[in-house]
C-alpha cells in the first residue's frame, strides 16, 4: 500500500508542474534523453524561475564534471583499468541520475557493469577483452549522448555557443 | 463262495476228532484221553476268541470267549457247521474275512492277519494254518477286538506325517529365515530361507551368537539381548530394522522372536525373519514421489500466489489514485468495497505464499536486530486505534526484556499481529492483552514469552487439537463472519518453530477466553544498542501509510536538527543539500566519503539526529561506515541512498544497521517522509508511521 501512496505522490508532482516542464521537454531531442519528472525536481529548486540560478549551477557542475570523467575514462581505457572505469561509471551514474539525464545513465551504467566485466545488465560473466572492447564502445556513446543533452540544456538555459 | 479244499478231509478230521487209535497201548490211550480233555478245555476255555476249522472248514472247537464277542448263544449249534454259515450268526469275523485268512494260509502256509471294522470297532482275524504231512488239517482262527491299538497305532502314524511334513515344511520356506535359537541366543538350527538370505553355510552358523545379524550401532545399543528379553517379558518381540549378511551388506527385515517354552521350560527361542527390503524400496520410493509431489504443489503455490501479488498490489495502488479524485458517494462506496476486498486478498495471498514457502522449506528468518518491546507497542497501538467498543487493550511488557536482540523482526511481529488478530476477531466485549515477558537469559540468547489472552467466544476442547495445522478453522459455519484462510496459525507455528520457540494455547483462567503463547530464542547482541528506529520499516512493511504527511510538520521538527549528508558526488551533493534545505533543515553537515562520514559522526557533539549516507563511496562504503558508526555505540537514524535499487538490498542495508533507504534520484516528498518518520520515531516512538521510500514504486528505469 505504501507503494500506492508514492505511485499518487508521483502522479501528483507531474500534474502539479506541468506547466514548467513543458519548456524544455519541447526541445529536440529532450523527450529521449531526460526524465522530465527528475529534472523538474531540480527545477522546482531554483529560487527564480526566470533566473534558475540553482539548477543552471548544477546543470553547468555536470557539464564539468562529465568532461572531467570521460577525461578520466579514456586515460584508464588505455590502461586497461577496468576497476576505476567501473568507480567512474558509477561516479557519473550517480549525479545524471539525480539530474534525470536517463541516456547518460543508462550507459554510464554500462560502464560501470562491464568494468566488473559483467554484461550491460550485470547479471552474466564475460572476459575481459570482451569487456574493453565494449566499454570503448559504450563511453564513445555515453559521450556523444552527453554531448546531445549537452546540446537541449544549453538551449534550454539560453547559453547557445 | 470258496472252493473245496483240495486235502484229505477224511483223514484230516479224524486227525482231531479221533487223534489216536485204541490199538497203540494202554498207557497212550490214558494219557491220550487225558490229553484229549486238556485240548478241548484249551480250545473251549481259552481267553482268546479262538474257533478251529477242519479242512473242510467245518467248526470243529469253539470257544466260549469267541461265542462271547460274537454274540452267539448256543455254541452247540455250531459245532460241524461250514464257516459260511457260522458267518450268518455269529457278529465276527465276516464271511469273506474268514476266507482271506483261509486263503492266505493256503497259500503261504503261514499265519496270516487281517482287520476288519464293524461296529466302530476293528477286528483282528489271525488265521494260523495246522499241517500235518504237508496238508492242511485244521486252521485255527483267532479274533480280537484291537480298536484301541488300532487307534494308537493310527494317532503314531499321524503325528509321524505330521512331523515330517513340518520339516519339509520349514525347509522349503526360502523367502522366510527361521532359527531356533538356544536360551542364551546361540543359533541351534536354521532353514534353507536363513541360509539363502544371509548368506551363511549351516556350519559357519551354528553355535554363533544371533547378535551377528544386527548392525553394528545395534549391537552397541544391546539391541540384541534386549530384544530377548522383550520377547520373554511380552510372549513375543516385533522389530522392523536392518540386518547385516555374511558379505556385510545390509537388508530390510522384519523380525518376531518368540520363547519357546515346553512344560514350562524355556528351551530356546524361534526366530523368524523377513525381508522387507522390496517393500521398504517401494515405501521409499513412494515417499519419494510424495515428497516430491507435495514440494511442487508448494513451489506452485509460491509461485502463483507471487504472481498473484504483483497485479494485486498495480491494482490496489491505481485503486487508491482512484480514491483520490473526485469521485460520487456511490461510486466511493463501491471503490472503498473494492479495496477492503482488495486487501483481505492480498492478505490471503500473503498468507498462502508464506505457507507454501514453510511447506517447501524453502523458508528462511533474517537475524535483524529487534527490539521485542518496540514490536509490542507497535502490534498495541495498531490494535488501539481500531479496536471495537466495548474492548479494552492492554499491554503488559517485562521491563527486563532486552532492549536489542537478534531476531527476525518482521517475522516475530506477524507473529504477535496474528495472535492479537485472531483475538479481537473472535471478542466482542472484555479485554485483550498482551503480556511479554523474559523467561530466561544466558551468555548467548534470551527467551521471551509472548502471551496474548482474549476473553473472546474461547475455543472448544474438540478443536483444539487441530488448531495450528493447516487450512483450519475450528468452526466452518463461522468462515464468513470470521474471514481468513485459516492458515495464520499454522504460519505462526512453523516460525515460531524456526525461531526456537513453542505456540500454544490455554483457556483463560479468569473465565471465558483463550491465552494464546509462544516462546522466542532472540539471540543475544554484541554491542547492545537502541534500535528502536528499525520499528519504522515493521511499520511501513505491514500497514498502509496514512496520506501526506503535512511537509509543515517535518519544517517544524527539522529546524533545530543536526543531519550529516554523506556523498562522494558533488553534484548529488548539492541537490541534496538544497532539498534538505527546503525540507527546513538549517544544520547539515557534509562528507564526502565514508570515512570522513564516521569520524564526523562519532565526534560531533551534540551528536547528529540524522545521517543520510550514500551506499558507493571512495575508501568506506556505507555500509561499512554504518557498521563502525553502529559499533562506536551510536544509535543515530541512518538512512541509505542508492541508484543500485535492487529487489531485497533494502532489506539487507537495514539488516546491517541501517533505519531506512530512499532510491536515487531521491524524490523530495518520499524522502520528507520518511525523515519526518524517522524523526518523530526518534523522539517519542509515538504512533505515527512514516513512509520508506523502498515501498515506492520506482520511477523511471532506477528498478
Amino acid at each position: 500500500m505504501a507503494r500506492a501512496d508514492s505511485a499518487k505522490d508521483d502522479a501528483g508532482d507531474r500534474s502539479d508542474h506541468e506547466d514548467h516542464g513543458g519548456d524544455i521537454m519541447k526541445i529536440t531531442g529532450a523527450k529521449d534523453s531526460i526524465d522530465e519528472a527528475t529534472f523538474e525536481q531540480i527545477l522546482e529548486m531554483d529560487d527564480d524561475e526566470e533566473e534558475r540560478e540553482f539548477s543552471k549551477s548544477i546543470v553547468y557542475d555536470f557539464f564539468t564534471q562529465a568532461e572531467s570523467t570521460f577525461e578520466k575514462m579514456d586515460s584508464n581505457l588505455e590502461k586497461k583499468d577496468l576497476k576505476t572505469l567501473s568507480e567512474l561509471g558509477h561516479f557519473l551514474k550517480g549525479s545524471s541520475a539525480t539530474l534525470g539525464l536517463s541516456k547518460v545513465k543508462d550507459s554510464c551504467e554500462k560502464i560501470q557493469n562491464y568494468g566488473q566485466k559483467k554484461d550491460e545488465k550485470g547479471e552474466k560473466d564475460i572476459t575481459e577483452e570482451d569487456g574493453l572492447k565494449k566499454l570503448e564502445t559504450t563511453i564513445k556513446q555515453a559521450k556523444q549522448e552527453f554531448h546531445d543533452v549537452e546540446k537541449v540544456l544549453r538551449k534550454f538555459y539560453n547559453d547557445e555557443q | 463262495m470258496d472252493a473245496p479244499l483240495p486235502l484229505q478231509s477224511d483223514s484230516a478230521r479224524s486227525c482231531i476228532l479221533h487223534p489216536i487209535s485204541p490199538t497203540e497201548g494202554h498207557a497212550n490211550v490214558i494219557a491220550g484221553h487225558d490229553n484229549d480233555h486238556l485240548v478241548l478245555d484249551i480250545f473251549r476255555y481259552t481267553s482268546l476268541p479262538t474257533f478251529v476249522l477242519d479242512a473242510n472248514l467245518h467248526v470243529t472247537h469253539v470257544s466260549d470267549s469267541y461265542c462271547s464277542v460274537s454274540g452267539i448263544r448256543n455254541r452247540e449249534q455250531l459245532l460241524g457247521a461250514h464257516v459260511d454259515d457260522l458267518g450268518a450268526n455269529a457278529t465276527v469275523p465276516s464271511n469273506s474275512l474268514s476266507h482271506r485268512g483261509i486263503r492266505a494260509a493256503q497259500d503261504t502256509a503261514g499265519p496270516s492277519i487281517f482287520n476288519e471294522s464293524i461296529n466302530d470297532r476293528v477286528w483282528t482275524l489271525r488265521t494260523v494254518p495246522v499241517i500235518r504231512d504237508g496238508t492242511i488239517c485244521s486252521f485255527l482262527m483267532e479274533v480280537q477286538d484291537t480298536t484301541e491299538a488300532h487307534q494308537k497305532q493310527l494317532e503314531l502314524e499321524e503325528r509321524m506325517y505330521t512331523n515330517e511334513t513340518f520339516k519339509i515344511l520349514v525347509d522349503t520356506i526360502k523367502d522366510v529365515a527361521i532359527f531356533m535359537l538356544d536360551p542364551q541366543g546361540n543359533v541351534a538350527t536354521w532353514n534353507a530361507g536363513a541360509q539363502a538370505f544371509k548368506g551363511y553355510t549351516k556350519s559357519e552358523i551354528i553355535g554363533k551368537h544371533f547378535s551377528g545379524f544386527y548392525t553394528q550401532e545395534d549391537r552397541d545399543n544391546d539391541k540384541p539381548a534386549r530384544e530377548l528379553r522383550d520377547a520373554l517379558n511380552n510372549g513375543a518381540c516385533e522389530d522392523e530394522g536392518w540386518r547385516m549378511r555374511k558379505d556385510g551388506s545390509r537388508f530390510w527385515a522384519n523380525v518376531v522372536i518368540t520363547p519357546v517354552r515346553k512344560d514350562g521350560a524355556l528351551l530356546g527361542f524361534s526366530k523368524v525373519t523377513r525381508d522387507l527390503s522390496e517393500r521398504k524400496k517401494a515405501e521409499s520410493k513412494l515417499i519419494a514421489v510424495y515428497e516430491e509431489a507435495s514440494r511442487l504443489k508448494s513451489e506452485f503455490l509460491a509461485n502463483m500466489s507471487h504472481e498473484i501479488r504483483t497485479p494485486m498490489h498495480g491494482m490496489l495502488s491505481a485503486l487508491t489514485l482512484l480514491l483520490d479524485t473526485q469521485l460520487n458517494p456511490e461510486q466511493l462506496e463501491l471503490a472503498h468495497i473494492i479495496q477492503e476486498s482488495g486487501e483481505v486478498l492480498l492478505h490471503v495471498i500473503n498468507d498462502i505464499l508464506d505457507y507454501s514457502k514453510l511447506a517447501s522449506g524453502s523458508f528462511s528468518i533474517s537475524h535483524d536486530i529487534i527490539s521485542v518491546r518496540e514490536i509490542i507497542l507497535s502490534v498495541f497501538r495498531a490494535h488501539e486505534k481500531v479496536s471495537k467498543p466495548g474492548i479494552t487493550l492492554e499491554k503488559d511488557i517485562d521491563p527486563r526484556l532486552p532492549i536489542a536482540a537478534e531476531g527476525d523482526s518482521f517475522r516475530f511481529r506477524q507473529i504477535v499481529e496474528n495472535l492479537v488478530s485472531n483475538a479481537s476477531k473472535f471478542t466482542e466485549q472484555g479485554y485483550i492483552r498482551i503480556q511479554a515477558t523474559q523467561q530466561h537469559e544466558d551468555d548467548t540468547k534470551y527467551i521471551v514469552l509472548i502471551e496474548v489472552i482474549d476473553t473472546g467466544i474461547g475455543v472448544p476442547l474438540i478443536a483444539s487439537g487441530s488448531l495450528f495445522t493447516p487450512f483450519n478453522q475450528f468452526d466452518n459455519s463461522a468462515t464468513k463472519r470470521y474471514k481468513g484462510t485459516g492458515l495464520g496459525l499454522s504460519i505462526c507455528k512453523s516460525l515460531v518453530e524456526l525461531m526456537g520457540g513453542n505456540i500454544g494455547f490455554r483457556p483463560n483462567p479468569e473465565g471465558t477466553g483463550s491465552v494464546f503463547w509462544f516462546t522466542a530464542q532472540l539471540k543475544r547482541v554484541e554491542h547492545s544498542k537502541r534500535l528502536g528506529l528499525i520499528q519504522n520499516r515493521l511499520d511501513n512493511i505491514s500497514f498502509p501509510t496514512s496520506p501526506t504527511p503535512g511537509l509543515d510538520q517535518l519544517n517544524i521538527l527539522a529546524g533545530d536538527r543536526r543531519v550529516l549528508l554523506a556523498e562522494d558526488n558533488a553534484i548529488n551533493r548539492k541537490v541534496m543539500l538544497k532539498i534538505l534545505i527546503g525540507l527546513g533543515f538549517n544544520h547539515v553537515d557534509i562528507a564526502v566519503d565514508g570515512n570522513e562520514a564516521v569520524l564526523m559522526a562519532l565526534k560531533a557533539s551534540p551528536s547528529y539526529d540524522l545521517i543520510l549516507m550514500d551506499i558507493n563511496m571512495p575508501f568506506l562504503d556505507g555500509v561499512q561506515a554504518t557498521k563502525e558508526i553502529r559499533g562506536a555505540g551510536l544509535d543515530v537514524p541512518i538512512v541509505a541512498m542508492t541508484a543500485n535499487a535492487l529487489k531485497g538490498q533494502a532489506e539487507s542495508y537495514i539488516a546491517k544497521g541501517m533505519t531506512g533507504y530512499i532510491a536515487k534520484p531521491v524524490d523530495r516528498k518520499l524522502l520528507a517522509e520518511l525523515l519526518l518518520s524517522c524523526l518523530e520515531q526518534e523522539d517519542s516512538g509515538s504512533a505515527r508511521r512514516g513512509s520508506i521510500s523502498h515501498n515506492q514504486v520506482p520511477r523511471g528505469s532506477y528498478d
